[in-house]
């Protein structure tokens, strides 16, 4: 790829805009939001640009944010200084805790959101950002020059000048909308797709597919019985999504509701599957498995007389209602048909059908850990271009994105936390390694080292990185680093604590947790029987002074519970390590992208086809590929360790090259 | 790019058998890495191991049982085989002696040698140059081919249909669980169940069972087992007297003679074996022959290789080796049905005796057949040779002498085992103590990942593709 522009309406000097941004943007959605906020936060000049400033922030598809493994980003995003926790508490109108009765490691917060609120929270935070400007302007090209981004052409032939480019495009790249066997183009209901810029980026060398996925009809609440609904409302006490959030923060609270299809409402959608553009071969993208629509739903689980639809409101002054369960592509009159025949829909009023739609998708394998592509240098992509769906996955991929491209641009090295380190690891390393080929979404399940990665330590985690690099502010990092001394003061006490049977204290904590205590024990091995809680160990504390956390305004509750769940699991976590320490040792080990699988005796067809195509950069990403074996990963180190020692016998010296870039990445990889 | 040396400290110590496999006079137990000295320490009682001493010392199991005595030398490193601390337990050469010792090693912290690994540990930390690269290379390739083929070996047949029916009610109970972690709106049955908990139980009780078989057949001796059986008076003792070369078991005209087992120890060509006689198979009322009779069946199933003897002049011993082949190769094919042609040899005895030419063999099986006299020692050449030959096997080392390989290979799978099983009784306690489901997950994925190790991984991506056909996800 050599310099090129626009065929057919070449820009002149007078179309180029004036200034030069070090990151551009494009694209206003969760992806985008957060790629820009990170870069401005890292001090770069960052420009977003968006088909529409209006829609900066949209949430496109339902009204919610978290959930399960989903909150667990939000809250890794939030420790890294991201809006999307924040933004989501002052628009979040019922809040939910999950698994509650589950361990805390698997707990997540999942908020109802207003639209509206949402967005306009949203374009707060993008407009108090210093460092970040927005421009409204569909891109219709990449300025591309010796395989390195230079600048963006937007639609009316303006052209930026940026180091980097990143690009959160959503399913707005060749997007077709279905309903029915009527399909139009489009990137979101009511939007325009981008098709002259995905044109440009399928003549790039990059593997594209096709995915698909589906929104439900949208309802009339006006027309929409909820007396024969169940009622859901918000958990009390509420939880916040933000760690600097508290409920004062959140908007009035409404309740969802709940109810549920019936054999008619099937019997309805089977009598309009010839109709259906899944089932008549017209759709060729992959759906997620996780987010079946209803026709699916009933096809495959043709035994289960009914589904569940959670009715969830979509804004506190909007009448729409977002009936999540029932997504559809299904012709319009089969869509009416089936809704009214749901209990409390029967006079329902669709106000938005519901459809499908496909769109292009970027094979994450070849990006890097920086979510830069291997191919163009400076280009980075984030969000659905991807191959994921959610917003929080788009959100974390957003920052990883805006915060590298920062980086590069300052000269510093590739930062992604490792899978031991946070979910947004786990999601990095699945995409550019696994690739993916259905809608990836995040799941507690996909993290080996779930008891560690959880909502309560994202800051733990991650907040120290995130301000070593730029992303988190002084005042964060104060409320952060008190936090800690607190926790580690409790937790530290704890240990010293002693409970002997018959003494005052033994006989006031067996009648608070109902725990018996029989023998002399550690106050840390009688928290960790599952019925005792760290709240329930309050008196142990009484000897501990904490005025001063008090004063500074920790919640001492809050870093009581966190002392006891990192007891709780401190035998499970000690056996992590070891696993963990063993990844990061061959993590170290890289493997030169030049090494000659071929040449390696031993190694199994089959394998030796795998690794070419997955060129894994360290041993540890080797030890990923499917159908390794520990004899295969010795052969490999050894090769890579000779192919180190000795690179010159490679021709062109691809090897050194190749060092060079990946040594940088080992800069901050852990 | 940082330096090998900095890359390879590697946290994990190693324990493997260095001496060559079969019988010799002493056995070297390796251990090498930041433990080994301490585990040493452990074996051995003793406080100090002075670097290159030989210190004789006795050597305990965990409980502190004497298991052995014999020499302990530490190398510390950087200045050892492998340039990371090392030590050397010389005991006598006795296989079940030195798998004692590398249990206890991996008891108290080490684990079992990947093959080829101490020359690889070696290779990395610079303890060889870039020339000895390519042997250390065709070294590991080498030693786990052999590994691999004798993994194989151990999986084949219902062993492997087991571990694999393991794995997936295994994968079927973490899709239940975590389906109700992950998709808790969407009414999955709870822990609580009784599904689960009888799910799990039954697989505890699967794995308890599949240790048993694998432990019974990795039977551990001075070499191959050889096991001669044949009805009574067909002339096994004869036979057993030629391949020895002296006249060793009672051998008399009376059935019935050799009534408890005779062993002996020998070597065709070099090749250490147990060659072992067993009283006549019959049906018996005297109760000693009868007890006798019962421990030849046990140990032809435990054999290496069974030569089963007839008498030419005698249909009747011929019925009986045909029958006691059916009953074998059903037996056999419990665990580990290795191709009956490899295990055993009908040898047709008293060839000197003028018996009808047409009477050889058994066409339906695919056994080798052997037509000699004890007597005369007509044809044992041939036998002997085709016995050194199964036992050496080609040079891939497919060989029973070349047992070894087996050996490790169905011991690292017993480990595997042993672990999954600590891992599923974990779950339970972890359901029955009331505990969260987060970590009865983490006990069963722990399990299931010891399990893998021996039949293939599960992947995330498999795990979640179960939970989605098991279930109905989805809002």
């Amino acid at each position: 790829m050599t310099t090129s522009n626009s065929t057919d309406k070449k820009p002149t000097a007078a179309e180029l805009h004036p200034d030069a941004f070090d990151v551009i943007v494009i694209g206003g959605g969760h992806a985008g939001c957060e790629a820009a906020l990170a870069a401005a936060r890292l001090g770069a000049t960052t420009l977003l640009l968006t088909q529409s400033i209006d829609t900066i922030g949209q949430m496109s598809c339902n009204p919610a944010i978290g959930g399960i493994g989903k909150s667990h980003l939000v809250r890794e995003i939030d420790a890294l200084g991201g809006m999307m926790a924040r933004v989501t508490d002052k628009a979040g109108i019922q809040f939910r805790v999950l698994n509650a009765r589950k361990g805390p490691a698997v707990r997540a917060t999942r908020a109802q959101a207003d639209r509206v609120l949402y967005r306009n929270a949203a374009r707060v935070a993008i407009e108090a950002q210093p460092n970040l400007q927005m421009f409204q302007q569909s891109v219709t090209d990449l300025e591309v020059t010796n395989d390195r981004v230079t600048g963006v052409v937007t639609q009316m032939g303006l052209t930026f000048r940026a180091a980097a480019v990143v690009l959160t495009t959503g399913t707005f790249l060749g997007g077709k909308i279905h309903i029915g066997m009527q399909r139009h183009q489009g990137g979101r209901a009511g939007d325009a797709p981008s098709n002259a810029l995905a044109d440009r980026l399928r003549a790039l060398p990059l593997n594209v597919g096709r995915l698909k996925t589906g929104t439900p009809p949208r309802i009339d609440a006006r027309s929409v019985d909820f007396t024969v609904m169940g009622q859901q409302p918000g958990d009390e006490p509420r939880p916040t999504m933000s760690k600097f959030s508290t409920p004062a923060d959140h908007p009035r609270q409404v309740p969802c509701y709940i109810t549920y299809t019936n054999e008619t409402t099937h019997n309805i959608i089977r009598g309009g599957l010839d109709r259906s553009p899944l089932y008549s071969g017209k759709i060729e993208g992959t759906g997620p498995r996780y987010c079946p629509s209803i026709e699916d739903k009933v096809m495959r689980f043709a035994d289960r007389n009914e589904h569940q639809i959670f009715v969830e409101p979509e804004g506190l002054d909007a009448n729409e209602l977002y009936p999540n369960g029932i997504s559809t592509s299904l012709p319009f009159d089969v869509q009416m048909q089936f809704v009214r025949s749901i209990k409390g829909f029967e006079n329902a009023h669709i106000t938005r059908p519901g459809y499908a739609i496909e769109y292009d998708y970027f094979d994450p394998r070849d990006l890097q850990y920086s979510l830069e592509t291997k191919v163009i240098e400076g280009l980075y992509f984030a969000g659905q271009i991807n191959g994921t769906t959610g917003y929080e996955e788009a959100a974390a991929q957003g920052l990883m994105a805006g915060a590298n491209a920062a980086l590069k641009i300052a000269g510093k090295g590739i930062w992604c936390p490792r899978r031991d380190e946070a979910y947004i690891g786990v999601l990095v390393d699945d995409l550019i390694n696994l690739g993916t080929n259905e809608p990836y979404r995040m799941f507690t399940s996909r993290a080996e080292y779930r008891l560690r990665l959880r909502e309560d330590n994202a800051d733990l985690r991650l907040t120290q990185q995130g301000y070593d690099l730029g992303l988190v502010s002084e005042e964060q990092y104060a409320t952060f680093k008190r936090e800690r001394a607190t926790v580690d003061a409790i937790t530290a006490h704890l240990k010293k604590q002693h409970l002997r049977p018959g003494s005052d204290m033994a006989a006031a904590l067996s009648a608070a947790t109902g725990e018996h205590i029989s023998k002399d024990q550690s106050s840390t091995d009688y928290l960790k029987r599952p019925k005792v809680t760290a709240i329930a160990l309050q008196p142990l504390l009484a000897e501990l002074d904490l005025s001063e956390a008090k004063e500074a305004g920790v919640d001492l509750d809050a870093a009581l519970t966190q002392a006891g769940v990192e007891i709780k699991y401190e035998g499970y976590i000690k056996r992590q390590d070891l696993e963990i320490d063993r990844v990061k040792r061959h993590e170290s080990i890289r493997i030169p992208a030049s090494l000659d699988y071929a040449t390696i005796e031993g190694l199994s067809n089959e394998l030796r086809e795998k690794l070419l195509a997955t060129k894994p950069a360290s041993l540890a990403k080797a030890a990923r590929v499917p159908g390794i074996t520990p004899a295969a990963l010795s052969l490999l180190m050894v090769h890579a360790q000779k192919h180190a020692k000795n690179p010159k016998k490679v021709p062109g010296n691809a090897a050194t090259e190749e060092q060079e870039s990946t040594s940088r990445g080992e800069q901050h990889q852990g | 790019m940082t330096s090998p040396q900095a890359t390879t400290t590697d946290s994990d110590t190693i324990v493997a058998v260095a001496s060559a496999p079969g019988r010799g006079g002493v056995g070297v137990v390796r251990l090498s890495g930041p433990d080994a000295i301490v585990v040493a320490q452990k074996i051995t009682r003793l406080r100090e191991l002075p670097a290159r001493f030989a210190n004789y010392t006795k050597f305990c199991d965990v409980d502190g049982t004497v298991l052995d005595s014999g020499l302990a030398i530490a190398f510390p490193g950087p200045a050892s085989f492998t340039g990371e601390d090392v030590v050397e337990l010389q005991g006598h050469g006795s296989p079940i002696m030195l798998d004692a010792l590398v249990r206890t090693a991996i008891k108290l912290g080490a684990r079992m040698a990947r093959p080829g690994e101490f020359s690889e540990r070696a290779y990395l930390n610079g303890k060889m140059d870039l020339a000895q690269a390519e042997a250390v290379a065709d070294l590991i390739n080498a030693a786990s081919e052999a590994s691999a083929k004798a993994a194989v070996r151990s999986l084949q047949g219902d062993f492997s249909r087991l571990m694999n029916g393991l794995s997936e009610t295994l994968v079927r109970l973490r899709v239940q669980v975590e389906a109700a972690i992950d998709f808790p709106d969407e009414d999955i049955e709870l822990l609580a169940a009784p599904g689960i908990t009888a799910m799990l139980a039954d697989l505890i009780e699967q794995v308890e069972q599949i240790i048993t078989r694998t432990r019974s057949g990795v039977r551990l001796t001075e070499g191959a087992r050889l096991v001669l059986i044949g009805a009574p008076n067909v002339g096994k003792s004869s036979v057993l007297n030629r391949l020895c070369g002296e006249d060793r078991a009672i051998v008399t005209d009376i059935a019935g003679t050799t009534r408890d087992l005779v062993r002996e120890q020998l070597q065709l060509n070099g090749i250490p074996v147990e060659l072992i006689d067993t009283a006549g198979l019959r049906d018996t009322n005297d109760a000693i022959e009868a007890e006798g009779v019962r421990r030849a069946r046990a140990a032809a199933s435990e054999a290496d290789l069974v030569l089963a003897v007839y008498d030419l002049a005698d249909p009747s011993s011929k019925e009986f080796i045909e029958n006691w082949l059916e009953e074998f190769q059903t037996e056999r094919s419990v665990i580990f049905p290795t191709e009956i042609k490899s295990n055993v040899i009908v040898i047709e005895n008293k060839s000197d005796l003028d018996v009808d030419a047409e009477n050889k063999g058994f066409p339906g099986k695919q056994v080798l057949t052997y037509r000699v006299s004890a007597k005369s020692g007509a044809n044992f050449e041939e036998l002997t040779e085709q016995l050194v030959e199964l036992l050496t096997g080609d040079e891939s080392g497919s060989g029973i002498g070349t047992r070894e390989q087996t050996y490790s290979a169905r011991s690292r799978h017993l480990l595997a085992l042993d672990e999954a099983a600590t891992g599923l009784v974990d779950a339970q306690s972890a359901i029955t103590e009331g505990h969260g489901a987060e970590l009865v997950a983490e006990h069963l994925r722990h399990a299931q990942a010891e399990l893998g190790s021996v039949c293939g991984e599960i992947t995330t991506d498999a795990l979640l593709g179960e939970i989605f056909s098991s279930f109905c996800i989805g809002k």
